[in-house]
Formats: structure tokens, sequence, C-alpha cells
């Protein structure tokens, strides 16, 4: 098995982390019952990287990228999204933050079932408004092989398209940065290796910032870089990180609990 | 317990508002049941309670038989007995006018009337009449009036003496002593006679007393002062309940409507839980043990659903009385009737079993393979299958046969003798199979009417286009909430359509027979006096006076009368609408001709004929010929040089005129000119057509409200079940409208969206309606044999349109609002 060096994380081109969080905390319910589901996390995501977020169950991945991705709002604590701050803004803000910057890819993919893949594609820049860059749509939708399949409905096509035509959806309006919600959870082997080598691409070709959050080193390792998440705090990280790596510092959290 | 039900309804009490939202049309349809139940009994006890045609203080009557005037006397003398009133109603002549003469002893318990102004007649050639027949016949207090109760009785001369207030004041009603009364006719016979006794006597001993009296070949009844009430009030009540019965009717359809949309929500209800569903069947559940437990779910929902019915209408029937005291109206409470209460709620569980059946063994159906799936996908289906398809169509062939089967047998406009209800039974058979094959083709139809529909809201962005999408990617759904609303709608465009063509009829009928508010004729033919139409038009209280003239003649074989009241004399003779031919350039030698006529006589625009009358004889080319009738039920109208060609004398047969203001003050002062003009001459007659007019248009359009109004109860099921549907599939669609939140829609974009879809039912369903009801309403129309113009309301029709949309745009606000406030995290993680 071939292990690679672990490497210093590479200066931000423009100093500025794509997305970032300051002291982050979110807290369910309240008085005895209340679950701090993230303590007080700091962590910034480089602009043109892909990096995943891992953590066992309860770690608080899932909220962590709930809250850099505007859905959900921080108990305390600031995100940064480039040079915005999220925190505290009315939810206008946000659903157009989400509109115009953010894109999503979620496990279960989401599409709606009565408009065509194309229509599906290009939703979010209908809501905003806009037209899609025909040349970036035609480039989505020839890399990710879709070409054939833009008048099919989500229901006419198999688990691994519509996951494609998610991710098409998420990268056609340029985001700031590309969410992702565990992308292969719902995927066979095959079709969630496509995804993720999917993903890799469009940070090398296109510059596009990717987090991912998953629980499987082997989606792990497509990433530039892994952040570990447990009990709601900051647990380490992995640069360039292996099946093996990843895997080791997964069982050496579980161990430590 | 069976684990199944268990499970089903262990997830029900979990949920209970979701129960009651399922039954919610059935909740709303047992109100209006039970609420029409209630409204009957508030109506037949306040009604019982009230007066009848007999006073209370009456103990005894002796009616259905011969009493005389001097067996009245005997009467009175019995034993016991401390009042006997003689009743005796006789119609007379008072003038011209006629007026009903009614015995009253004008004081006592046995009265029936109170005084108001005046006194009561006490000597012979003395009467007191009501308010209204002050107001009609001018029968002031001090004024003398000629009675004539037949042609061979001498007329008597009476004066009012003054003004009492009957319990129903018909308008046409004076009130004498009996010796008055009965000095008016030659026989000496009384209708009946009501009996006060005395304060402790026998009722039984002075029953037989009286009943020896009377005694004979014909003798009369005694009875009951109570079962004379009874009877009466009771003879009330079986009109009432005849009424009720058409209510009944309209409220039988709201229900048929409640149970199609329970079986939508239902279907709705069991897809949100077709995982659940496959489970149970992955882990060994039967499919009859999952219909089992849906039935029974079924079952539950219609007695929660009916109860609370039932019991909301009861709650409502109760604060009926309180609410009409405070406003100063006695009514009856609806007390508490047990027996229809349960029914109530037995045809609430019928409609929602029968309503649960369908959807129960489809969702049985679900592969256990379902469990395993992902629900991002599933549901959506559109199409629909070919049996479905098939049962459909035939259906369809059978509306279309039946409408083909009545427009053969559709009678010549104006036949005689002519029996249209088989021939409504055709079309109503035919509209339902028509309704059934809307139900089972609705899928297919909803996409073609989204695409009309959509085309504006498409063009409106994102919001409008997923909306469009949202109806047409569940068009089963859609289907089956728009037929309902179509079922409301098309019985109000039908009704309304029908009404606007009778409306046009009547208008026409009115314009032939009342063209002016009066009409002043001479009733023995001689014609009115030279100067009467100058002096008429000289009052002030009268314009546009036209005098007219009228002739009996006949015109190829055909006896009618013509008359030289020109189609532009007056205003409203605008409404006799030339069926062919034109009024331009009539003059002496032409005529405009009844539609009758021209069809007896088998006449066409252009044709010369013979018109002869007494011997002479004009000849006259027909330049149009009307829909209907002509002016003043006239055959012909000619020219007045060709009337008088025809022998017609100068002077004119009446006079038309219209008040000089609108109102009822114009319209009795211009009567006042009228009667002023013929100082009582009898030989003179008043009509105020403008009585006539209002009356009949007035009936029209209290039976068009009323018969929209017990629609509405269709309508508002109907737009409950949008609600219900809109709120349901909210609910199954969180996922969806927390993936439209994170892909950046606005909180109020999702809210238009939602709203918009809901109003897109009442679009769907408001089309098909009317595209269903108008052509029937033309069809019954038609079936009718009435002569009435297809006439399309359009403005009504439109309001109806907006209106239903609105309605189902506004059930569909509260579950948009409720859909939009969730978070987007919580709708992303919610299974």
């Amino acid at each position: 098995m071939h292990i690679r060096p672990a490497s210093t994380t590479a200066p931000d081109r423009d100093g500025l982390a794509a997305v970032a969080a300051v002291d982050l905390v979110k807290v369910y319910g309240a008085g005895d019952t209340a679950v701090r589901a993230l303590d007080g996390v700091t962590v910034g995501f480089d602009r043109g990287r892909f990096t995943a977020i891992m953590g066992p169950s309860g770690s608080g991945k899932s909220t962590l990228m709930h809250c850099l991705a505007g859905l959900d709002t921080a108990t305390s604590g600031r995100v940064m999204l480039g040079g915005t701050d999220l925190t505290a803004q009315p939810d206008r803000v946000l659903t157009k933050a989400r509109r115009e910057r953010i894109g999503f890819v979620f496990q279960s993919f989401n599409l709606l079932p009565q408009l065509t893949a194309a229509d599906n594609i290009t939703l979010p820049l209908d809501l905003a408004g806009r037209k899609a860059d025909p040349a970036l749509f035609d480039r989505l939708v020839t890399t990710l092989g879709l070409a054939g399949r833009l008048t099919h409905r989500p229901s006419e096509l198999s688990g691994g398209q519509q996951q494609r035509v998610a991710l098409a959806r998420a990268l056609v309006s340029r985001p700031e940065v590309l969410f992702a919600d565990e992308p292969t959870g719902n995927l066979d082997s095959r079709s969630g290796a496509e995804v993720l080598t999917l993903l890799r691409e469009a940070t090398r070709d296109l510059g596009q910032t990717v987090v991912m959050v998953t629980h499987d080193a082997g989606a792990a390792a497509y990433a530039d870089r892994v952040v570990l998440l447990a009990d709601g705090r900051l647990a380490g990280e992995i640069h360039q990180p292996d099946i093996a790596a990843v895997t080791e510092a997964l069982q050496a959290l579980a161990a430590g609990r | 317990m069976n684990p199944v039900l268990r499970t089903q309804l262990s997830g029900v009490s979990r949920r209970p508002a979701r129960l009651l939202l399922t039954g919610l049309a059935v909740l709303v349809a047992s109100f209006v049941v039970y609420a029409t139940v209630l409204a009957q009994q508030i109506t037949e006890r306040s009604l019982l309670n009230g007066l009848s045609g007999t006073p209370e203080a009456t103990d005894l009557v002796v009616r259905e038989g011969t009493v005389t005037g001097a067996q009245l006397a005997r009467i009175a003398a019995v034993p016991g007995v401390a009042e006997a009133a003689g009743r005796l109603e006789v119609g007379v002549q008072a003038g011209a006018e006629y007026l009903t003469v009614a015995a009253d002893p004008g004081t006592g318990p046995l009265s029936m009337v109170a005084p108001v102004s005046g006194r009561y007649p006490a000597a012979a050639g003395e009467l007191a009449v009501t308010p209204r027949t002050v107001q009609r016949l001018g029968l002031t207090t001090g004024s003398e009036v000629e009675l004539r109760a037949g042609d061979e009785t001498p007329p008597v001369t009476a004066r009012i003496v003054g003004v009492v207030e009957p319990p129903s004041d018909y308008g046409d009603t004076a009130y004498a002593p009996l010796g008055t009364v009965s000095a008016l006719v030659t026989e000496d016979v009384l209708q009946r006679v009501e009996i006060r006794l005395d304060a402790g006597a026998d009722a039984t001993a002075v029953r037989e007393g009286i009943a020896a009296v009377v005694a004979g070949p014909e003798a009369p009844e005694v009875a009951t002062g109570a079962d004379v009430r009874l009877e009466e009030a009771q003879a009330m009540v079986g009109e009432i309940n005849q009424m009720f019965a058409v209510v009944g009717m309209f409220v039988a359809v709201a229900v048929a409507a409640a149970g199609l949309i329970a079986a939508s929500t239902f279907r709705i209800v069991f897809a949100q839980r077709m995982r659940q569903l496959a489970l149970l069947r992955a882990v060994g559940a039967g499919r009859s043990a999952l219909v089992r437990a849906l039935v029974v779910e079924g079952l539950l929902t219609g007695v929660v659903a009916g109860l609370t019915g039932v019991l909301a209408a009861l709650a409502v029937g109760h604060t009926v009385r309180p609410a009409a005291g405070a406003l100063g109206v006695d009514v009856a409470s609806p007390g508490f009737p047990l027996a229809a209460a349960a029914a109530t709620v037995a045809l609430a569980v019928l409609i929602t079993v029968l309503a649960v059946l369908a959807p129960a063994f489809s969702a049985a159906r679900v592969s256990p393979l379902e469990a395993l799936r992902t629900a991002a996908t599933t549901g959506a289906r559109t199409g629909i299958g070919g049996g479905r398809r098939l049962f459909g169509l035939l259906f369809t062939a059978a509306a279309l046969g039946g409408v083909a089967v009545v427009l053969a047998a559709l009678p010549e406009p104006d036949a005689q003798d002519f029996d249209p209800s088989p021939l409504l039974l055709g079309i109503v058979a035919s509209g339902a199979c028509a309704y059934i094959a809307l139900i089972a083709l609705g899928p297919v139809l909803v996409r073609p009417v989204l695409v009309v529909a959509g085309w504006p809201l498409r063009r409106l962005g994102p919001v409008g286009r997923l909306a469009v999408g949202g109806v047409g990617g569940s068009a089963r759904r859609a289907a089956a909430v728009s037929v309902v609303v179509a079922l409301g709608v098309t019985l109000i465009a039908g009704t309304l359509v029908g009404g606007a063509s009778v409306q046009v009829l009547a208008e026409r009928e009115l314009a032939a027979s009342a063209p002016a508010d009066f009409e002043l004729s001479a009733s023995d033919g001689t014609g009115l006096p030279p100067g009467y139409a100058g002096r008429a038009a000289a009052s002030g209280a009268l314009t546009r006076v036209t005098p007219y003239r009228r002739i009996d003649t006949t015109v190829g074989g055909v006896e009618t009368a013509a008359t030289d009241l020109a189609l532009t004399a007056l205003p409203r003779l605008a409404d006799l609408d030339l069926a062919a031919g034109t009024t331009d350039g009539f003059g002496p030698g032409r005529t405009v001709i009844a539609r009758y006529v021209a069809d007896l006589a088998n006449l066409r625009v252009g044709d010369t004929t013979a018109v002869t009358a007494g011997g002479r004889t004009v000849r006259l080319t027909v330049s149009g010929i009307l829909s209907d009738m002509g002016p003043l039920h006239s055959g012909l109208v000619v020219d007045g040089s060709d009337l008088t060609g025809l022998g017609a004398k100068a002077a004119p047969t009446g006079l038309l005129a219209d008040a000089s203001a609108d109102g009822e003050q114009a319209r009795t002062a211009g009567l006042h000119a009228l009667r002023d003009l013929t100082a009582g001459d009898p030989r003179y007659g008043v009509a105020v057509l403008a009585d006539q007019r209002d009356q009949l248009r007035g009936n029209l359009t209290v039976v068009l409200a009323i018969a929209i109004a017990l629609i509405g109860l269709t309508v508002l099921i109907a737009v409950v079940g949008v609600g219900a549907t809109t709120a349901l599939s909210v609910v199954e669609r969180v996922r969806e409208s927390g993936l439209l939140r994170a892909v950046g829609m606005s909180r109020g974009g999702l809210r238009t969206m939602l709203t918009t879809e809901s109003a897109l039912y009442g679009v769907v369903g408001a089309a098909l309606g009317i595209a269903l009801g108008v052509p029937y309403a033309w069809l019954a129309v038609r079936a009718t044999g009435l002569n009435a113009p297809l006439t399309v309301p359009g403005w009504q029709l439109a309001a109806v349109f907006a209106a239903l949309v609105a309605l189902t745009a506004l059930a569909g606000v509260m579950p948009a609002r409720r859909a939009a406030r969730v978070s987007p995290v919580t709708a992303l993680t919610t299974d």
C-alpha cells in the first residue's frame, strides 16, 4: 500500500478560506436535555480544495455542514462565507446565499420528481432568475454523462444518474462552496466511485471548493484533506489522506471515547 | 388485536389531527346533513307553536258541512257555549277590483283581527279593510265602494269605517260582522263555526249538544279546536317537508362529493405510509390483514368525523334560539333528535368506509420491496391503467349516447302538451355518466387543462412553473380533487345558464304582456273616450303615455289579434327580439308577426299575405318575425293606417303608460292619476303591469338564489377537500419543500408556490365544471320545450370561476404557511 506523505496545508491564494467556522457552538434543546452538537469548532476550508469532514455518529459533522451552508443557525460563534458573516443573518440573506453562493448534493439525491433532469439542473438558477451559462451547462452535461438523459424525469433515472444530475445542479451556478452530505450513501460502489471522481475533478478542473461529510473512509480518501470531528470538537486532520490513514484515525477516535 | 391493525391504530392515535384532516370532508358533510335535520325541526316546531288559521281560544269547531244562520243561533244557545263565531268568506267585485269580505266578530277572543284605526263595523253596509287593501284598492276610511257578489245580486254600497290588521294581509280583504257578510249572498250557509266554551263547561256534553243541533243529512263534523289547529299546522308542515325533500337532494349530492374527497385523501394518506406498509408486508403481514387494518382506520375516521360533525351541528342548532331571541324573533329549539344523529353518524361511517375501500385495496398491493427503496422518487404516478381508461371511455360513450337520444327527441319550439320529464331524466342520467367518466379519465384530462391554464403561470417565473409542475406531476391527485370542484361548478354553471335563459324568456314574456307600468283599457270593447291620453300625459305622474288599438283578425287561416302598437313605441318592447327580418322601414303595407303566426300560417320574411277583419281585407308584406309573442300578446303588428283599413275605430282600445319616476311612490302616484282619469267608471279598468313584472322577476331571482345557496354546500365540501389535499400533500412533500428552501427558494416563494398549486386545483375543476355544465344546461333548456334562447351569462360564469379559484387558493394558504415555517434542515431530515 502506498502511503502518501503528509504535507502542510498550502497557503490560501487570497489568504482567506472559502468558508470557515470560528468558535462555532450549536446547542439543541435546553436545560438538562440540552445537547451540545458543536462545542467550539474553529476550522477553515480552503478555496479550490476538496475537504472531507469525518467522525463517528453524533460527532456533529452534519450539524457543522448545515451551519456552514446557512441551512441552520449556530447558537454562538461565527460562520464566514468568503468575506460574509453568515451568523445572525435573516432568512432572506441566507436564502440568497444558498441560491447564489452555495451548492448542495444530498445522500438521497433530492431531485424534484415532477421536473426533467435539465429543469432540475437549472432549478437554483431559475429561482435566482438567472440563465445558465450554456458553455458550462454543456460541459457539465457531457462530463457527467447526462447528455441523453436531459428530458428524463428522476423516476426514469438510476441512482448514479440521479446523483450526477444533483451534482450538475450544484455546479451549474458556480457556487463558492459545494457541500456534499454523504453523496455516496445511497449508491453502489461503482456509481459512488464515479461521483467521488467527479467531485475531485471539479476541484482540479473547475477550481471548485468542495466540502463533503462522510463516514466512509474510502470516500474520504478522494479528498485533499480530512477534518476529523468527535463530540462536537475538532479532533485532528489528515492531509492527502488514504484509506488506511483515515481508518486508523477513526479507530483511534472510537477507542479514545 | 391483530398486530397490523395495532400498528396502524397506534399511528392514528399519535396523530389524531391527521385523522380529522382525512375525515374533514366527511365531517363537513355530517354537519350539513345534521344541520338540515335540525333546521327542519326548528321550522316545524316554530310553525306548530305559531298560530294556525284558527284562534287559540277556540274550543270546538263545526266544519265540513252545512250550517245555517239559524243553527248558529241555536249553537250559541247550547248550555256551556260562551261564544260562537260563524265564519264566511265572500268574493265580491268592488268597482273593477276583486275583494274578499270575511266575517269576524271584531272583538273578543275569537276575533282574528286587531284594530289599527277607525272602528270595527257595527251596522249593515259597513266594512273594515286591511292596511294593504287600503293601499292597493284605495279604500281609505270614509270612502264608499259598490260591492257586487254576482250578476244576479243587486249591488250594495258599503262604507269603510276602519282599518284592521289580519293574521296575514293579502291586500284584498275586508272584514265585517257575520250579518253584513251573509247579506251579500242569497244562500244562508256558513263555512264553519268556531265555539268558545264557558270556563268549566263539560266539553263532551257541549259537543253532543251541538251535534244534536246540526244533525241532518249533511251534518258537519264537530271537532275540537286543538285538533283543527294541529291539522292546519301539519298541512303547513307538509309543505315544509316537501321543501326539505328538495333540500335533501342537494345535501345528497354534497354527501357524495364528500365521499369522493374522502377517497382522494385516503389515497394520499396511504401513499405517505407506503414504506411503512411495505415494511409490514416485508416482515410477513398478509394483504388481507393490511386491507382490514386500513378499512378499520377508515371506519374510525368515519365515526370521529361523523360524531364531530353532528356535535358541531347540535351546538350551532342550539345557538339559533338564543340568537334569534336576541333579535326579537321567537323560534323553537331543535331538541335532540337522537335517531337522526345516529343515522347521520352511520351515514358518515358508510360513506367513509366506501371511500376507503379502493385506496385500501390498492395500498395493500404494495410490493414488500418498496420498503427498501428510497422515498425520493416514489409516488407521482400520472397516467391511468387500461381498465380505468376503458371504463371511462364506456361511460363517455354512454353519456354521449344519452345526449344523442335527447337531441333526437327534442321538441319543436312551442310544442303543445309536451312532457319534458323523460328528456330531463335522460339528461340527468347522461350527466351522471359524464361525471363518472370524468372521475375515471380525470388524470388524462388534467394535463391539457393545465397546459392552457398554466401557460401564463409558467411565464411568471420558476415559482409558477414549479406550481404547474407540482400539480401536473401528481395528475391523479389533482384530478381527484378537481372533479369534486367540477361537480360544484357544473351544478352552479348549469343553474346560472338555465336561469339566464329562462330570464331572457321571462323578459320577453314580460315585454309582451307588460310593456309599460300601467294599462288602462275598456272592458266592453267600446274604446276609450277621446282626450284620455292627453289628460294622462298632462297629469305629470305619467310618462310615455301610448294609446293603442287592437282588433281581432284572420291571417292565413290563423285567428289572431292585430295591434298598431309600434315596436319602437316603448323602451321595454326592445326585449321583443326578432327571429328573422328587420323593423327598419316599418310602415304602411308592412307587418311584423309573432313566431307562432309565422309557423301556423307558413309565412316567411318577404311574403305578402292577406289579413282580414270583419269582411275587410288588407294585403301586407311580412318584414319581420318575432322570436315569440307580439306586444300585448298580439300576433300581428301593423301600421295604424292599415288597422284603420281593417275597420278599427278611431278610439284607442287602451293606453299604456309608465310612472314618471322609479319607486313605489311614483307608481302609486301614477295609479292614482289613472284612477282619477276614469273617475271610478266601472267600464274602464286599470292594471298595474309593473307589479306583475316585479313579482315574476322576484320569484325567479329567489328560486335561483336558493338553488345556488344549496349547491354552495357541494362547493363548500369541494373547497374543504382542496384544503385537506393541500395540507396532506404539503406534509407528504416536506422534503421537497426543504430541498427548494436549501437551493435558495425564499419562504415567500414557497408559500406562493403551494398556494398557487391549491388555486390550480380550483382552475382545473372550474374549467372542467363549466365545460360540462354549460352544454348540459343548454340541452336541459331545449328539452323543457321552452322557447328560450341559449344564453351564456359570461360575467356570472367568470365570477364563479374567479370565486372558486380564490376559495381554493384560500384553502391552501394555511398549509402553505405551515410548510414555509419548517426549517430546511428539519424538512430534509424528515423521513
